[in-house]
């Protein structure tokens, strides 16, 4: 899959944040084939509206949401709940917002939608379509950016 | 510990409120993390989280009090985040009740307040600090 021209404030967004927030700063580039397919991954999808319109799909595989709420709480966690999982939606809020503070600059205005948990199913085709990987010490996160021009 | 100490700003005011609404948060927390059914513990959540909202409005007027006095330009938008999250709390709590201290509700909400904090915390509320730095005001008696 090609990469366009969008992949680059994603990644710097996700890098971002992972370091101010959960000091991650062992953070590489990952090829979408390489992602851990083998777990069950937290799915949280973030619209967005504006010059740019369509969504971003997080996924997180479960022992990445796991050691990130770890690290942010200090406390164990042992499963997928409710708690881990808004946890993780908020994190994924907070690299978008990233994300349309770094568009901004490049003149484009965009807001995003509050995130929701799973997949958003729509059948409409966008013009840039690019996957973001990474993988860090809390695991790997990739992103599926869906996007259009409005 | 919740609390870590990389998250202090250098303004001593900021930095004290944001331990105790730490510890605050983190009592919130662990309550609602415990092993104790939620029948067991929904009395404790309750009275952890109304301690805990009252310190969050209160210490966001500070914070904004503090940033009106230094001249902060960001002020506008800083009070607009934190109104924000006031109105996700206040919303959350009259939803929680109405619901009966539905569980699900409660445990999203915590997972929500905590990745904002850590954010916010680490993020929004360090721009007032390296202001206040570079204004050589960090440390004046507030
Ligand atoms: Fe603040």
């Amino acid at each position: 899959m090609m990469k366009t021209e969008l992949y680059t404030p994603f990644l710097d967004a996700t890098r971002q944040v992972l370091q101010t927030m959960l000091d991650l700063s062992d953070i590489a580039e990952r090829s979408a084939e390489q992602f851990d397919e083998g777990q069950e991954n937290l799915e949280i999808s973030v619209g967005v509206v504006g010059d740019l319109e369509g969504t971003i799909t997080y996924r997180f595989p479960s022992d990445t949401s796991l050691n990130i709420v770890q690290i942010l709480s200090g406390m164990e966690m042992d499963s997928v709940d409710d708690f881990v999982a808004s946890a993780v939606s908020e994190i994924a809020n907070i690299i978008s917002g990233t994300v349309m503070t770094l568009l901004s600059a490049d003149n484009l205005t965009c807001d995003i939608l509050p995130p929701v948990q799973g997949r958003l199913d729509n059948q409409k085709e966008y013009t840039q379509h690019t996957q973001c990987c990474i993988t860090t010490s809390a695991g790997d996160i990739c992103l599926d950016i869906a996007l259009s021009r409005a | 510990m919740f609390w870590k100490d990389k998250y202090k700003l250098g303004v001593a005011l900021i930095d004290k409120e944001h331990e105790e609404l730490f510890r605050r948060v983190e009592a919130f927390m662990k309550t609602l993390r415990s092993n104790e059914s939620w029948g067991d513990k929904v009395h404790e959540v309750n009275e952890t989280l109304e301690f805990m909202k009252v310190y969050v409005v209160e210490h966001f007027s500070h914070e904004e009090a503090y940033q009106k006095k230094i001249g902060y330009p960001g002020l506008e938008d800083h009070k607009k985040k934190h109104d924000e999250m006031v109105e996700y709390v206040v919303g959350v709590s009259d939803q929680y009740e109405k619901s009966g201290f539905d569980q699900q509700l409660m445990q999203q909400f915590g997972g929500r307040l905590l990745a904002w904090l850590v954010n916010h915390v680490a993020v929004e509320d360090q721009r007032i600090a390296s202001y206040a730095i570079d204004k050589g005001v960090a440390n004046d008696e507030n």
